[in-house]
């Protein structure tokens, strides 16, 4: 895991989704190669960070994570705040879950910057066995949104690496490609001659 | 390192399987007690259980420091017994004394009784005798039910009565939240109420529970859990108010980095503190909360964010929004203590009216920016006397109903109408015992010797509260 000594970029990216598919324990398999069958059940916003290399740049990921249940949606607007990335997780054992991505992208657009990195996840890829979501139908949604999209396994520790480092590369294109207009990326700030500007900062 | 749970890797439920019966929880229970597997991957080393029930030190509760004298809860539980005794006597005249001794601390044998009784559970059960039986017996939601079922195991996951998939604990937990969407179905279930659910459980049963669970949400934090959550983003604008005066140095640096005060205050307010603070303090908290209401919630995320933003120094730690969140998020442990804490929150000069006034304040504001309010929560009541002013009660609802009659000592009496009831901590099993022999029994059962005794006659026993009661086989907490 990168160390938090120097980073060029800090990438917030929101975990967003229904209750219960694994939004927490990606979080956690992510910044801390971590995962508990009993994790709590989140109330108000946790969030962890971690730093990649992407291209021999140094990128803190800042991962933010929050309550799924449909009621804590009213209090999710500081929540997006800044947010350049978005993992939209449904459970691919548990239908409903990805019909209400729908629901979660309106919300998303509604409070997040409109240039946001959006990827589906479908998670507890492990539980193959007692799939209700075909991989193919997600796929070619997602594809049809232009979204991002991969299966992961918080328990298992597939694919999770892969899908973060996907969003945060995309991110990371986009601001070098300067689609972003300036202000609308908080984290990052771009020089008037087309260069990075370096924040370079102490270990808290 | 990863925490995987071992030997059963597969979800123990999932949509498809039939709806919790008692039934099919007991056929879970025989697979899931006893196994490591439970712990999810702790060592054997760290299944020791602290006083509270939290097993590996989980919740803080490692060191036994400023433990009260074994004398003094003996004279506090005189005391409360006798205050449970006349309780509307004790509330309505010596209400000041009442508070006093809900800040020292309930004696924990008393505790869940206590609580029953300040929130005016008790009443409440009294007046509707059978309605919990009534829910419990009803199916409930499908929908409310899925989303209870996924957060069974997500509550207190460390502490033995939660610990259990399909066990007793959870088992409680999911009729108690089950009951409260059939009595509010317009309100159904917010996630934040199975801690404070659980928080009851670990002290009184279902039932109980289910009151205390009740006046929470319709007393003490009306509106807090229902849809919009507009009750709590309130009194986070309420509390980043407040601050204002508290610490100016605080309020100015969560302005500066416009940190919303709901992304810190929502977990604290939701759970009153049980998920953030170490037990003993949860519990000296919630002993307060009951007693005088939200003010307490209030005068807790105060002190924290004085203790831990209040100064330049502190704030040299904290140059953006992350840096503030992260440290919000990891209180030092020295101001979560229970005897610093409860000193400053006892005396932190914000009071009921100060909190209404601001209430008003921000009420308009909201206005001005969101419109009316959608959900209307009847007004709160700031702790127990304002509940029971709202609904005095019967001197037969306040009626002590203990749940084992014993024998009293002379045969010639009639049955003893009125026992002490032996309350047994979920802990016990874990406590040493102190003394080398069974302590003598002051209310032996026929088949055992009577203890010989001067002063030991049932009617002095229940109506002098001076006495000291020598039993020492129910309490854990000493």
């Amino acid at each position: 895991m990168g160390t938090d000594l120097a980073y060029n970029f800090v990438f917030k990216v929101v975990l967003i989704g229904e209750s219960g598919v694994g939004k927490s324990n990606l979080l956690s398999r992510f910044t801390k190669n971590e995962f508990n069958h009993d994790s709590r059940t989140t109330i108000g916003v946790e969030f962890s960070t971690r730093s990649i290399q992407v291209d021999n740049i140094t990128i803190k990921a800042q991962i933010w994570d929050t309550a799924g249940l449909e009621r804590y949606r009213a209090i999710t607007s500081a929540y997006y705040r800044g947010a350049v990335g978005a993992l939209l997780v449904y459970d691919i054992t548990k239908h409903l879950t990805y019909e209400n991505v729908e629901r979660w992208l309106k919300e998303l657009y509604d409070h997040a910057d409109p240039h946001i990195v959006v990827m589906l996840v479908g998670n507890k890829s492990d539980l193959g066995t007692v799939r209700t979501v075909p991989a193919e139908e997600a796929k070619d949604f997602a594809e049809a949104k232009g979204l991002l999209y991969m299966e992961t396994s918080a328990l298992e520790s597939t694919n999770v690496e892969s899908a973060f480092l996907e969003v945060l590369t995309a991110i990371h294109k986009k601001v070098a490609s300067k689609e972003v207009t300036r202000g609308s990326i908080s984290a990052v700030t771009l020089g008037p001659s087309n260069e990075y500007k370096e924040e370079r900062k102490s270990c808290c | 390192m990863a925490k995987l749970q071992s030997g059963n890797g597969v979800q123990w439920r999932d949509s498809r399987s039939p709806r919790a019966t008692p039934d099919n929880l007991a056929e879970h229970e025989s697979s899931s007690l006893g196994s490591d597997s439970e712990l999810n991957g702790f060592a054997n080393t760290e299944t020791q259980t602290d006083r509270y029930g939290f097993i590996g030190g989980a919740q803080q509760s490692a060191g036994e420091n400023d433990d009260i004298p074994p004398d003094v809860i003996r004279q506090r539980e005189a005391k409360w017994l006798d205050m449970l005794n006349s309780w509307d006597k004790w509330m309505a005249k010596k209400h000041k004394k009442v508070k006093l001794r809900c800040q020292k601390g309930i004696p924990p044998s008393l505790r869940g009784r206590a609580w029953l009784y300040l929130s005016g559970g008790k009443v409440k059960k009294e007046q509707n005798l059978g309605k919990f039986q009534e829910l419990d017996s009803q199916p409930g939601d499908p929908e409310w039910l899925d989303v209870i079922e996924k957060d069974l195991h997500r509550q207190f996951p460390f502490h033995e009565m939660f610990v259990a998939r399909g066990g007793h604990g959870q088992q409680d937990l999911f009729r108690v939240l089950k009951a409260y969407t059939l009595h509010r179905p317009e309100e159904g279930y917010c996630q934040a109420q199975a801690p404070i659910a659980a928080v009851l459980l670990m002290h009184m049963p279902a039932e109980d529970a289910f009151w205390g669970l009740v006046q929470i949400c319709e007393k003490y934090l009306p509106g807090y859990y229902s849809a919009g959550l507009e009750a709590i983003q309130l009194d986070g604008e309420i509390l980043f108010a407040l601050l204002k005066r508290v610490s100016p140095v605080a309020h100015r640096h969560l302005k500066k980095h416009k940190i919303d005060p709901i992304l810190y205050m929502t977990e604290w307010f939701m759970c009153a503190f049980s998920r953030t603070l170490p037990w003993a303090s949860v519990l000296r908290v919630w002993d307060m909360f009951f007693c005088e209401g939200v003010k307490i919630i209030f005068r807790v995320g105060l002190v924290l964010l004085k203790c831990m933003l209040g100064s330049q120094e502190k704030l040299k730690a904290c140059q953006g929004q992350y840096e503030t969140m992260e440290l919000l998020r990891s209180i030092e442990p020295r101001y979560m203590h229970e005897v610093f804490l409860v000193q400053e929150v006892i005396e932190l000069p914000v009071s009921e009216r100060d909190i209404e006034k601001e209430h008003l304040s921000q009420l308009r504001r909201w206005k001005e920016t969101h419109g009316e309010l959608h959900c209307k929560s009847p007004p709160r009541m700031h702790g127990a006397k304002a509940i029971m002013a709202a609904e005095p009660p019967s001197r037969q609802e306040l009626k002590q109903n203990p749940t084992i009659i014993v024998e009293a000592p002379q045969t010639t009496e009639s049955k003893a109408d009125k026992g002490k009831k032996i309350k047994m901590s979920k802990t016990e099993k874990n406590k040493d015992t102190i003394n080398t022999s069974p302590p003598l029994n002051p209310y032996p059962l026929p088949r055992e010797p009577a203890l010989q005794s001067d002063n030991l006659s049932k009617d002095t026993l229940l109506q002098s509260s001076s006495q000291s009661l020598s039993s020492a086989e129910h309490d854990t907490y000493l």
